[in-house]
């Protein structure tokens, strides 16, 4: 693992931090504006959402809407841009899609899941990728449903366990492979290190792995674009990329797998203006910057003749240590590149500005 | 006795004296020369040259020379006078004793004095080290403080200057939104100029657009009418995919495991069944397959199941003599014993197999409640109620889906109340 050289390394600069008054569970950038949400729980049981502007070095409260139950996670990704329209899951298991500007009513809602959701994607939205706008819910319940938010009550797909099956908790979602209007893939990474990639089109399980430690994060690197890579975070520090573009038919996806440290990568999150690049968020409050280099050849032939991936390799670019609680939340913004927002359990929020990514 | 140097020769001139010692042969070292103001004592075993000068001299400038079997001193006077003679003519014993110890006493205290500033001075270069290196680190962190600092203005600036312009592009944009009641087709050119250039700012994209509708007016409204239709495909037909979860050995996933504990048990089991307790001297009368614990302990299950259980017993026994750590024997053993109202080697039997039985794990879950059964049972006939309820829960909490001893356990309390309250 080499590291880039000393001067010319990305520094992680801690630009403006807000101390909040409830438990933040997610941050969000709006698209297309120096907005941030943060979305958390108070203390007495009712969920918050927060809208922030950045001003000159701090940040200013906009609006704070209270809502009767605590929320744990929110995307914009199937919203067109001008309407921006939050959607969030909550502890109850209600999806609602929110029109910020007229909070008191959500625009669509849904008991999707019995229990807490934990994790919510979108695609289809913000002017990327294509097709019909889709949100993805994983839950606790051990389902992940697909709803599209023009067909009320029924989800699109539901991916259950089958009849009389232990249910194990489903702790995080993500769409990819949205290239075009029929393509689309879920991934979902459940607590006992089972990942499973569903395919939409054709309604099937198309791969599945398992990596011992329980799954907290997984994301494509591009939703938009035929499958890359992906990235899955777990417990005991360790993260692993597939390589998505060969899919082996016993072997699966080829993969390599970073240590980072002891306690458990929260969040894996892409920078947006750079997909090889990406930051994981650590249980010990730190950030660890990564660059992800691709080998020679991407694709060689087994001894049967059947076509195998060949992973690459992963370098740590930089890392820091923001705070003593875990860091669970993370988000680059999509307008400015190496502006992101990281919320963590010590109740504050931080804006980082990553420099030097234009030389990575 | 010392053996007295005389043949000392010297010189004198206004300042300074000039001695010449030799030595007979001894080697001298610095060590041995002492010198104070007014005695000069050389002392080089067995020899030994003392003088009481006759004014004092600078001690601290004068030199001695050591070389060729001869000390050469040059010693400076204080006074610049000619001397008489070297040395004190009457000098009587006492004056000399005296004088001796003044010269030793200044002596020390010179020493001393030179000691102390020897300290000083060596604190004091410390100190100057310590502070030099201070200042260059001080230097260090301020120079990486400013260059932070430096970067962090910079990408505020930046942060500033964009933000500016994506309140001009929300201006822009809300602009726009009132010219959509006028114009249907302005909302798709958004979404293409969206499309093109996903991170432009939108000023530029939508005066791009504004060129774009005058070139290609006609086939433009016909193209924009057909991609709004085809704009978002319909809501996916609705449909379940149905998983499975890995299944798992032990039921959570890999921290919450009992590994260490699962390994111990088949470790110890593996043990077990490699013991054998070869000094028996009856061995040679027995056949081969009666030497094998497994085969006796299936003949005794037999035995047991056809209802002649003192025949399983000697089978048990023959088993447990050949191979005492498998629990599995003691457990049926004392199923037997039940049977046959040996209460009390009932009891024996099951707590050997308890104790056979650590670590408790999912595998050996069955053979622990059976043993606590048992035990129970048997202390129960004994007529040991609480101890044999005690069992009975033991049994139900590892095995709570289980009736029969549920049933059992309630029958052992009801007993209990009666006794209790009968007494």
């Amino acid at each position: 693992m080499s590291a880039a050289v000393g001067a010319e390394r990305p520094q992680v600069v801690s630009h403006v931090q807000q101390a909040l008054s409830y438990t933040v569970f997610d941050c969000k950038w709006v698209p297309r504006s120096a907005r941030l949400l943060c979305l958390g729980s108070a203390a007495r049981g009712t969920g918050i959402i927060q809208l922030y502007e950045l001003h000159g070095g701090r940040l200013e409260l906009l609006r704070e809407i209270e809502k009767p139950k605590p929320i744990k996670c929110g995307t914009f990704g199937a919203t067109s841009l001008q309407q921006r329209y939050l959607a969030t899951g909550d502890f109850d298991g209600n999806l609602n899609i929110w029109n910020l500007e007229a909070p008191e009513l959500p625009v669509y809602s849904v008991k999707g899941h019995k229990e807490i959701i934990n994790s919510i994607d979108g695609v289809g939205g913000l002017g990327i990728g294509e097709g019909a706008p889709e949100i993805v819910t994983g839950s606790r319940d051990g389902t992940v449903k697909v709803w599209d938010p023009r067909q009320n009550d029924t989800p699109v797909a539901n991916m259950e366990p089958v009849q009389g099956e232990s249910k194990r908790d489903c702790w995080t979602v993500a769409f990819g492979n949205a290239y075009n209007q029929e393509e689309r893939v879920v991934c979902a990474g459940y607590d006992n290190g089972d990942i499973k990639l569903f395919d939409l089109k054709m309604m099937s399980l198309r791969w599945e792995t398992n990596i011992k430690n329980g799954v907290c994060s997984v994301e494509f690197d591009r939703k938009d674009i035929n499958m890359n890579k992906l990235v899955a975070t777990s417990l005991e520090g360790k993260f692993h990329v597939f390589d998505m573009r060969t899919q082996h038919p016993t072997k699966g996806f080829a993969s390599v797998s970073e240590k980072a440290q002891k306690s458990t990568i929260w969040q894996v999150r892409h920078l947006p203006q750079n997909r090889d690049v990406f930051m994981t968020s650590g249980g010990s409050g730190s950030l660890h910057l990564w660059k992800y280099e691709y080998p020679a050849q991407r694709s060689r032939k087994d001894s049967e003749g059947s076509e195998m991936g060949v992973a690459g390799s992963v370098s740590l670019l930089q890392n820091v240590t923001l705070s003593t609680q875990p860091i669970s939340s993370l988000d680059w913004s999509p307008d400015k590149k190496g502006l992101c927002v990281c919320g963590a359990f010590d109740q504050t929020v931080r804006v980082l500005i990553v420099t030097k990514l234009n030389k990575v | 006795m010392p053996v007295w140097l005389r043949e000392h020769s010297w010189r004198q001139t206004l300042t300074a004296v000039y001695l010449s010692l030799p030595l007979r042969g001894a080697r001298a070292t610095p060590a041995n020369i002492f010198c104070s103001e007014q005695y000069l004592k050389v002392s080089v075993p067995p020899f030994l040259f003392e003088a009481i000068l006759y004014a004092p001299i600078d001690d601290t400038n004068s030199t001695a020379k050591i070389g060729n079997g001869n000390i050469f001193f040059t010693l400076y006077k204080k006074e610049h006078a000619m001397w008489d003679s070297l040395t004190l003519a009457n000098a009587d014993k006492e004056k000399l004793q005296y004088l001796r110890e003044n010269a030793v006493l200044k002596a020390h205290e010179k020493a001393k004095e030179e000691t102390e500033a020897k300290k000083i001075t060596k604190q004091d270069h410390k100190k100057y080290a310590l502070e030099a290196t201070m200042k260059v680190e001080e230097a260090e962190r301020k120079r990486i403080e400013d260059l932070k600092e430096k970067e962090r203005q910079k990408v505020a600036e930046e942060l500033e200057l964009w933000k500016n312009q994506q309140k001009d592009g929300d201006k822009y944009m809300s602009i726009q939104k009132k010219g959509e009641l006028h114009q249907e087709t302005e909302p798709l050119k958004e979404r293409k100029s969206g499309k093109v250039s996903k991170t432009r700012i939108p000023n530029e994209g939508t005066s791009k657009t504004r060129l774009k509708s005058t070139k290609g007016h006609g086939s433009c409204s016909i193209f924009s009418q057909d991609l709004k239709e085809e704009q978002l495909p319909a809501p996916r037909a609705a449909a379940t995919i149905k998983v499975n979860f890995t299944p798992r050995v032990f039921p959570t996933a890999l921290r919450e495991s009992r590994v260490a504990e699962e390994e111990e048990w088949l470790h110890k089991q593996a043990e077990a069944r490699r013991i054998i307790n070869s000094d028996l001297s009856e061995l040679e009368d027995l056949k081969e397959e009666e030497k094998n614990p497994d085969w006796l302990k299936d003949k005794g299950n037999k035995m047991f199941a056809m209802g002649d259980y003192l025949g399983a017993v000697n089978a048990y026994n023959l088993a447990v003599r050949l191979n005492n750590k498998l629990p599995l024997l003691y457990l049926n053993r004392a199923a037997c014993h039940l049977k046959l109202r040996n209460l009390h080697k009932a009891v024996e039997d099951s707590s050997k197999a308890l104790e056979l039985l650590t670590p408790p794990v999912a595998d050996n879950e069955k053979a622990r409640v059976k043993a606590h059964v048992r035990r129970g049972t048997a202390l129960c006939q004994l007529e040991l109620y609480t101890e044999g309820l005690q069992d009975y829960e033991a049994a139900l909490k590892i095995d709570p889906r289980n009736k029969n001893i549920e049933k059992d356990a309630e029958k052992i309390r009801h007993l209990i109340q009666g006794t209790m309250q009968s007494s």
